[in-house]
């Protein structure tokens, strides 16, 4: 489980910040108050010393000459003002000479030293000299009435609302940020469920996964089995007609023909699975198209039957491709399967090649010119999803046993090998079209065998000495009497360090070596002999399925025969080799 | 209350000791308010800038003829000053247009009758002061007694005559003004 964030984080920051703001909200106010409160005070002084002026300046001549009932006047004309608590006259020596104070009020000094002017307790007092022209006289005095709360709570009402707004804006927020941070936590709840639940249906994609992969391999077991035991079937028939009937030499011929033909399907199949798994490395040659489905017409013609009509047509002339003859072989074979099993109630089937000429910005393909083979069939067709994973591997809608799923996947490697692509179109009820697009090689084409011409057997290097090296007997038997009846003479040896020791009393003109064989296998084999005999040519012999990885530990110039391998095969490498 | 009686028999004591010297000076008490009223006038009079010889030329206070006050007045002005004007006092037995005086008493004398004085200060730029107790003759401020109090009358004609402004709280202050 993942540490769970800081939901409540952004919240706390909120009700942080608001309450911040509010502090700074009321200290301006409090600030502004105070302003407020200090000029209302020095006006209130100001004022109060302008009355005192005014009634000193009044006052002076009745000071000056001691007209008490002038002054007694003056300060009874000061009784109007209401905000006034008390007033006094003084003479130049500080003592009171009239006197005034509201009842209530506390009476002025009847001495006064030094004039002051001050506001206190809500009230102000003040004492101006009275003078003229210079001349001390004496000072009058005043006080006010303390000013009245209402007044205060008037003046202060600003503060008052910024300190209510500042707690309604903090209640406000810190409401706002725990129910946010209520939210949150649902919210925290809520990734966690769906955490949970992201993590379930992974599991179960995994497992289906794995059944499907479980589903893929039963299918690709049932369809190579049932395969091979067609074709070990064959196989084994004709080997047991040969041997009953070893005498009839112009049967035995056709039946080891028949025998041979079954076993090349089977390579063909193996080739097919393992060209499939990528690890088989296709033989890239020249070739022209229209021979390939020429010579294939014969073998279409038998696998479709007599219900499906075959029909060629060869538009493209001699345009050569470059791919796996076989492996287009193999294609062309695996889509009139389909065709014929698509069409169980018979119908037709069209071959067709013509070339096609790709522009630039084509989305599928290179520019350039291509070769369109393209087989068609008047069958059922098939649905849309089913023509977009047709390509897939395993994917087949044959019942288990009937096919691989791995047929059109391969058609597609071909195209795609052979500088081109494969599409299917395709509609329920209106058959299907298979169009592989094969890039046009300008390349010299290999001069293919005709068909049906005895295998040609080179001229054997009479003489020569080949080193078979091989674990499995009947492997090892096999190629050593091919090779003798070749015409070589040949040496045996079971595994690496056999062949060691008997490199040590002869030296052979060629090796051939197993690759996978326990204890040393044929690269570390090879290692070894390579330093001893660097001028003898080997070949090394194959049925493992990652031809890179062994190509990978012979080195790039490594010759590799793939098993199962024909007698011509073998002739043609070992020749090669040797010459 | 033995202590209560005490303090009543020594308050009725102390004030008939206090009341005898006070009855005795009536006549000094108010020479001495005369005396300090003499130059307490000079702030509430304005004076023609001809009159001071420099801003800070003394302001003269000239009592002519048998003046009554002796030192009384000598120690109420020492040290006053009106503005920038120090004031000092002049004792002549006659007063004229070169006495140099800016308040004159005119309280008459052998030499000179207040009368005869007023006439020889009229028109000039001197605020005469005259003494209800010294006859008849007013001049621009004339000494009375009120009710028992030092008050004083003022002839604003004379003053006006002589380029003397007085100010209108004197005026205000007036028992009588004569405009």
């Amino acid at each position: 489980m993942t540490p769970r964030p800081q939901w409540g984080q952004p919240g706390r920051r909120l009700v942080n910040v608001a309450w911040a703001s509010a502090v700074a909200l009321l200290a301006i106010g409090a600030l502004l108050a105070g302003r407020t409160e200090l000029s209302y005070r020095s006006q209130a002084q100001r004022q109060a010393e302008v009355q005192a002026d005014i009634l000193a300046a009044s006052v002076s001549a009745a000071l000056a000459f001691d007209d008490s009932t002038a002054m007694r006047e003056y300060l009874d004309a000061l009784r109007v003002n209401r905000r006034l608590a008390a007033a006094a006259i003084y003479d130049a020596a500080g003592e009171a000479v009239v006197v005034f104070h509201r009842p209530g009020a506390a009476p002025p000094p009847a001495h006064i030293e030094v004039l002051s002017s001050r506001f206190s307790h809500r009230h102000v007092t003040v004492t101006r000299p009275v003078a003229q022209q210079g001349q001390r006289l004496g000072a009058v005095y005043l006080e006010t009435l303390p000013e009245p709360w209402t007044s205060v709570l008037g003046r202060h009402s600003s503060l008052a609302l910024l300190t209510v707004l500042a707690f309604l804006l903090l209640g406000v927020v810190t409401a706002a940020a725990s129910q946010l941070q209520a939210r949150a936590r649902l919210l925290a709840e809520a990734n966690d469920r769906l955490r949970q639940e992201m993590a379930a249906r992974s599991a179960a994609e995994e497992a289906l996964r794995q059944s499907q992969k479980m589903e893929a391999l039963g299918q690709l077991t049932g369809g190579i089995a049932h395969d091979f035991n067609n074709l070990l079937q064959v196989v084994q028939g004709a080997f047991e007609l040969i041997r009953r009937k070893a005498d009839d030499t112009a049967r035995v011929g056709t039946w080891a023909q028949n025998g041979i033909a079954a076993a090349e399907r089977g390579a063909s199949l193996t080739r097919q699975l393992l060209a499939f798994s990528r690890s088989q490395k296709l033989e890239l040659r020249p070739f022209v198209v229209a021979d390939l489905i020429g010579e294939m017409r014969e073998l279409l013609v038998r696998t479709l039957g007599p219900d499906i009509k075959l029909s060629v047509e060869l538009q493209e002339g001699r345009a050569m491709v470059m791919s796996d003859r076989t492996q287009l072989e193999l294609a062309v074979l695996n889509l009139a399967i389909n065709a014929r099993d698509a069409m169980p109630a018979g119908g037709g089937l069209t071959i067709r090649t013509r070339l096609r000429s790709v522009p630039p910005g084509d989305p599928m393909l290179a520019a350039g010119e291509y070769v369109e083979l393209s087989v068609a069939d008047t069958g059922q067709g098939m649905s849309r999803e089913v023509a977009e994973r047709a390509f897939d591997p395993f994917f087949t809608t044959k019942g288990v046993g009937k096919g691989t799923g791995l047929g059109l996947s391969q058609v597609y490697g071909v195209a795609r090998q052979a500088g081109g692509a494969a599409q299917i179109d395709s509609e329920l009820g209106r058959g299907t079209v298979v169009r592989l697009m094969l890039l046009r090689s300008s390349a010299a084409a290999d001069v293919a065998p005709g068909p049906g011409e005895p295998p040609p057997i080179l001229a054997p290097a009479a003489g020569r000495t080949v080193l078979v090296v091989d674990d499995e007997a009947p492997v090892r038997a096999l190629a050593a009497e091919t090779l003798e009846l070749l015409g070589y003479r040949v040496l045996q040896a079971d595994s690496g360090a056999a062949a060691l020791a008997l490199l040590e009393r002869e030296v052979p003109d060629l090796m051939l070596f197993d690759y996978a064989m326990p204890d040393m296998n044929g690269a570390e084999l090879a290692g070894l002999v390579r330093a001893r005999l660097p001028d003898v040519p080997i070949v090394f012999a194959s049925g493992h399925a990652d031809t890179a990885a062994v190509e990978a530990a012979l080195g790039g110039q490594a010759t590799i025969l793939r098993k199962p391998f024909n007698m011509e095969t073998l002739a043609r490498i070992i020749a090669e080799r040797l010459s | 209350m033995p202590l209560a009686l005490l303090g009543y028999a020594l308050a009725v004591m102390l004030t008939v000791l206090a009341a005898t010297p006070v009855s005795a000076q009536t006549d000094g008490l108010e020479l001495a308010v005369k005396a300090t009223y003499l130059y307490k006038l000079a702030p509430f009079v304005s004076w023609p800038a001809s009159a001071f010889a420099s801003p800070t030329a003394p302001l003269v206070i000239c009592v002519q003829g048998a003046g009554p006050f002796g030192q009384i007045l000598d120690r109420a002005v020492s040290g006053q000053a009106v503005g920038s004007h120090p004031v000092t006092i002049k004792r002549l037995a006659r007063v004229d247009a070169d006495s140099g005086c800016h308040i004159a008493y005119l309280a008459g004398g052998p030499g000179q009758s207040p009368a005869q004085a007023l006439q020889a200060m009229e028109g000039l730029p001197v605020l005469t002061v005259t003494d209800e107790a010294r006859g008849p003759a007013k001049g621009m401020v004339h000494l009375l007694l009120a009710r028992g109090k030092v008050r004083f009358s003022v002839d604003a004609q004379q003053a006006e005559a002589g380029g003397v402004v007085i100010s209108s709280k004197l005026l205000a202050l007036a028992v009588a003004v004569k405009r």
